[in-house]
């Protein structure tokens, strides 16, 4: 019951700060990436759907409050993603290092966010799924990392459309790609392995506490 | 042996029936025995939970059809499939379109049984029964354009995405996964629309009982 309680209610009183907190860093650290993007349709483009998501959760915070680790962990994916976004994806300086480093043949910044899209998202996700709409047990767990993999095939479908509107010349060049014929597939594989990795944590750290209720 | 028993192994019976005489000299042997590993797991998995899982007749047949769809598929590695053939002479399509037909049919066909496997198993009310199918839909076709990449990579690395299904488009995958998005869609909406109208029927029969 305990358990349940909690869960039902979202983020406790005392948390409000902290998420206020978690809003103003995301304010600070986008005011400054708005700044001289490189970009700045890209930018644009790359922004509307983070604005959104921050506007929705803004807007249903009375309604539907996430607790205060899923706030801090989609916090984490749209820093990642206003850094991105910033760069156009393809120029951000941490990726060229790890490109230098690890012997890459290209910037893999865009399929570390795509993991980290995975990875992080996950679990809000998995919250929506057991508190709004009452999925319960092991289908949790399935149906999280599912609708991870949906949006990803979603997002590429979307990209892909976009592309032969706006460039049908260069095909499979434009965006994202970066010339790489399977980067659609290796893109939803890697959110697909993010929260593959993130579930089965939370289900080792959540066996406890179902063995104690 | 009631007409339920009947009617579930009748349809066993159908798949059986189609996947034997569809095994008989497919067009390529090694892609056929790779494409049928995943339909004989599901079949089995079927059989071995149908007392805990009671699916209706309606999923079934959906089920059937769809394996029905992909024996028939695999046999002439999709991309030589006759009825496919014919639709590209008729209609000047450029290539055969059996396979995005049937990633139509994997939402089309398999967004129902979804929706009861949520409904019964997992308890599952409200909106979420008609989204939840979408979004499964969806991410299995994810899954399987995933898969794909890496079997045709494994096997033949040189020939890329020219590799089986694609038939040579780039978009291929995405256009697959959009196929099946709005199979399972326009399912998801014509349960919807059925249910309405029952729903209103059910309400006129119970107002008509009442004024009786």
């Amino acid at each position: 019951m305990g358990v349940m309680a909690r869960e039902q209610s979202g983020v406790r009183p005392n948390d409000r700060p902290i998420v206020t907190g978690l809003l103003i860093t995301y304010g600070l650290f986008w005011i400054g990436l708005a700044i001289a993007p490189v970009d700045r349709q890209d930018w644009f483009l790359e922004n509307l759907l983070a604005v959104a998501l921050v506007a929705v959760l803004v807007l249903t915070y009375r309604r539907f409050a996430f607790s205060l680790p899923a706030y801090s962990l989609i916090l984490a994916f749209l820093l990642l993603h206003a850094v991105g976004a910033h760069y156009t994806y393809s120029e951000v300086p941490f990726g060229f290092w790890l490109k230098d480093t690890l012997a890459l043949s290209r910037n893999p910044f865009d399929r570390l966010v795509h993991f980290a899209y995975g990875l992080l998202l996950v679990y809000p996700l998995r919250e929506v799924l057991m508190r709004l709409a009452g999925v319960r047990g092991r289908w949790v767990s399935y149906l999280a990392i599912s609708g991870i993999l949906a949006q990803s095939g979603f997002f590429e479908v979307i990209e892909a459309i976009v592309a032969m509107i706006v460039s049908p010349e260069l095909g499979s060049l434009y965006l994202g790609t970066q010339g790489d014929e399977w980067d659609a597939q290796k893109d939803m594989a890697a959110a697909f392995f993010g929260a593959l990795l993130t579930i089965t944590g939370t289900m080792f750290l959540r066996r406890d506490e179902r063995l104690s209720t | 042996m009631g007409w339920n028993k009947l009617i579930s192994i009748g349809l066993l019976l159908w798949y059986l029936a189609v996947s034997v005489w569809m095994a008989q000299a497919p067009v390529d042997p090694q892609f056929w025995l790779l494409a049928s590993i995943l339909p004989a797991l599901f079949v089995v998995l079927l059989i071995v939970t149908h007392r805990y899982l009671p699916l209706s007749h309606t999923s079934h047949a959906l089920i059937t059809a769809f394996l029905t769809l992909h024996t028939i598929g695999v046999h002439y590695t999709y991309a030589e499939v006759p009825v496919g053939v014919w639709m590209d002479q008729v209609l000047h399509l450029g290539r055969n379109h059996f396979d995005r037909i049937v990633h139509f049919s994997f939402g089309f066909l398999l967004a129902y049984p979804m929706e009861e496997l949520f409904r019964l198993s997992a308890s599952i009310q409200g909106w979420v029964v008609y989204y939840l199918p979408v979004m499964t839909v969806l991410g299995l076709s994810g899954l399987w354009e995933i898969i794909e990449s890496w079997v045709a990579r494994a096997v033949h690395p040189e020939l890329g995405v020219t590799y089986l299904g694609s038939q040579g488009d780039i978009w291929d995958a995405q256009k697959d996964m959009a196929a099946a998005l709005y199979g399972s869609l326009l399912c998801m909406t014509l349960l919807l629309v059925v249910r309405a109208l029952r729903g209103a029927e059910s309400a006129l029969e119970s107002e008509a009982a009442l004024s009786e």
